[in-house]
């Protein structure tokens, strides 16, 4: 700490200083806080927008330093001293103690930190050229429909009716009746016509830029995982088994599942494919792919009618299942998910990286012919991107071996 | 704990939700703020048509608080994730209430020190001008906000390129470019979930040596 201080975690001390120190730089860490006790004190900070430097001059009794404090973030600006100056260095709990003891400091403070803040937040939302939100009821509405499509009746039902209390003269307000009738009577359906009408509405007025998956990738492509077989199975005979049988020879001893762990979590609060999906993310970035797995797999047993939206999770969903089994040292029934997504899902974002880890798991099981064919597929899969670059890696590294 | 808060207070601004029940919508006029004396609950957001989690919040916290500055639509869904007991307290009586609640007034005190750091930092990446650069500052605030990492060495951070468009104002499609790039060059690598970068320290000083620049 500057200036070796001896504090303990609580017990003001006071400190003084020759003219021309500094109390703190920008940048600097420190928990402390201050109040000019006497003495002169400039504070210097560079002014966002302009680069500018802004010098203010703290007056006595005031504090500074608290919000870097109190936010555990640097100080943003350097403390300097004019003159001989003392002042009172505080630990937060003192700090805490002391303003609870008068509640109009705080109150003070909090003006002056709440005109900052807005300013703050006006500057970004201009930066960002959203200073306003045009239409707040056509976005209400918009997060009705969402829940409505995604089959989460309660949700999407307080939604409509919010949107009724605030807009009962709005543009959406006979669909938000429409649908709150529709959920009360049980006849809501993700998919029925109406939605559909309404999407077309949508699409009509440019509000949705949804363009159709399977024109993108049907180009990228030209063959299905029996094509593959056959183009790399001189050596194995009869192309059209399943990948996964085909692999069954090189793992009958699978290992016994040992990774992971941490028992089924599985918490869906209402069972959406999204929410399914986002708590599997989460459970496979904690390393527990026991879990992942099976939300994956409640994922693709789950009924849906496929939209966009829903598309692009099985697709992932099937990925992720894959990538699960790998790091459970199931590669064969891992292959069985990969390949899918090149059978049924061949515009799926997810495939380049599929047939990556198909590459792995023949390469992983000494079968050098058939991982080369698939890193190859993937080195001229655009975009070029660092698969491609790792593909060709491995493919370096496997001839030359 | 809020100090002083007796059965009269819970009365008079107590509110409970059941579990998985809407508090408030994104989009909604907002004009009271929350605070949660038991339960959880979840703030949500749709971003690109899927419901993202932003946070989870628990007994004392507040949530709702921009209502207090600005009469703006609420950014994000609050969702009660179990029983939950708030209280709910109206912009008008905001001055009257941390008058008589310091123990309130200092809570919100630290909140928004945090989020007036929070909003600068992120006002700094948005006013930078090549998206090449704001990319590898979100990537430097993400380590940063992590006092857990050790900044001298590869750090991997629990991020997607959706989240890097996000804070760096950008389309997707511009910081996944940024993000190709950076790989390609061997500073970052790219994971589904996560990007690790190589030397963050690198970033920092290539940053703030720019930032320096472009006001001269």
């Amino acid at each position: 700490m500057p200036n070796g201080a001896s504090s303990g975690p609580s017990g003001i001390i006071t400190r003084s200083y020759k003219p021309g120190s500094i109390i703190y730089f920008e940048g600097d860490k420190s928990d402390y806080i201050f109040i000019l006790k006497s003495g002169k004190i400039v504070l210097t900070s560079i002014k966002l927008d302009t680069g500018e430097e802004v010098k203010e001059e703290v007056r006595q009794g005031e504090f500074f330093g608290v919000k870097s404090s109190l936010g555990k973030y640097p100080r943003e600006e350097t403390a300097q001293t004019v003159g001989n100056t003392t002042v009172l260095v505080l630990m937060p709990a003192d700090f805490e103690r002391l303003v609870l003891k008068n509640s109009s400091v705080v109150r003070k403070m909090l003006r002056v930190f709440s005109n900052q803040l807005r300013r703050i937040v006006k500057m970004e939302r201009l930066v960002l050229g959203e200073s306003e939100i045009v239409n707040p009821d056509a976005e209400l509405f918009k997060i009705g429909e969402y829940y409505y499509k995604a089959g989460i009746w309660q949700h999407a039902q307080h939604v409509y009716k919010r949107y009724m209390e605030y807009y009962p003269d709005g543009v959406h307000a006979a669909m938000a009746m429409k649908r709150i009738r529709a959920i009360d009577s049980g006849e809501a359906m993700p998919d029925d016509d109406e939605a559909g009408a309404q999407r077309a509405d949508h699409d009509a007025t440019g509000a949705e830029g949804d363009t159709d998956d399977n024109t993108s990738g049907a180009d990228m492509l030209d063959f299905d995982d029996s094509v593959m077989i056959d183009e790399s199975s001189s050596d194995q005979g009869g192309g059209r088994t399943a990948l996964s049988d085909e692999m069954d020879d090189f793992f009958s001893d699978e290992p016994s599942v040992g990774t992971g762990g941490g028992g089924l979590e599985v918490r869906s609060a209402d069972g959406s494919v999204f929410e399914l999906d986002s708590s599997a993310e989460d459970s496979m970035s904690r390393g527990n792919f026991i879990t992942a797995l099976e939300l994956y797999k409640k994922i693709l047993t789950t009924d849906m009618n496929l939209n966009q939206e829903e598309k692009k999770i099985i697709g992932k969903a099937h990925f992720n299942a894959g990538r699960c089994l790998m790091e459970l040292k199931k590669p064969a029934e891992a292959l069985d998910f990969f390949s899918k997504i090149l059978r049924n899902f061949p515009s799926s974002p997810y495939l380049k990286n599929a047939i990556f880890n198909i590459g792995i798991i023949f390469e992983s099981a000494n079968q050098k012919e058939k991982a080369i064919t698939y890193y190859n597929k993937v080195l001229n899969m655009p975009p070029k991107d660092k698969l491609n670059s790792d593909a060709l890696t491995k493919i370096k590294n496997l001839q030359g071996k | 704990m809020l100090m002083g808060l007796d059965e009269k207070f819970f009365e008079k601004f107590g509110i409970e939700y059941a579990p998985n029940e809407i508090i408030f919508c994104e989009f909604e006029p907002g004009n009271e703020f929350y605070f949660i004396q038991s339960g959880r609950i979840r703030l949500v957001k749709l971003i690109q048509n899927r419901e993202k989690n932003l946070t989870v919040l628990t007994e004392g916290d507040i949530f709702g608080e921009m209502a207090i500055l600005e009469e703006q639509p609420r950014s994000a869904t609050a969702i009660a994730m179990d029983h939950v007991k708030l209280l709910k307290f109206h912009r008008d009586n905001f001055d009257a209430l941390i008058s008589g609640n310091p123990q309130l007034a200092y809570k919100l005190l630290v909140i928004f020190s945090k989020r007036i750091y929070d909003a600068k930092r992120r006002l700094m990446i948005l006013l930078l001008e090549e998206p090449q650069l704001k990319v590898m500052d979100v990537l430097v605030m993400l380590a940063e906000q992590d006092p857990h990492l050790d900044m001298q060495n590869e750090v991997s951070l629990q991020v997607t390129a959706q989240d890097v468009a996000r804070w760096a104002g950008i389309t997707e499609d511009d910081a996944q470019k940024e993000l190709t790039h950076l790989s390609r060059l061997d500073k970052i690598e790219l994971f589904g979930d996560r990007i690790v970068v190589k030397k963050i320290r690198e970033f920092q000083r290539l940053v703030s040596s720019r930032r320096k620049s472009m006001y001269q």
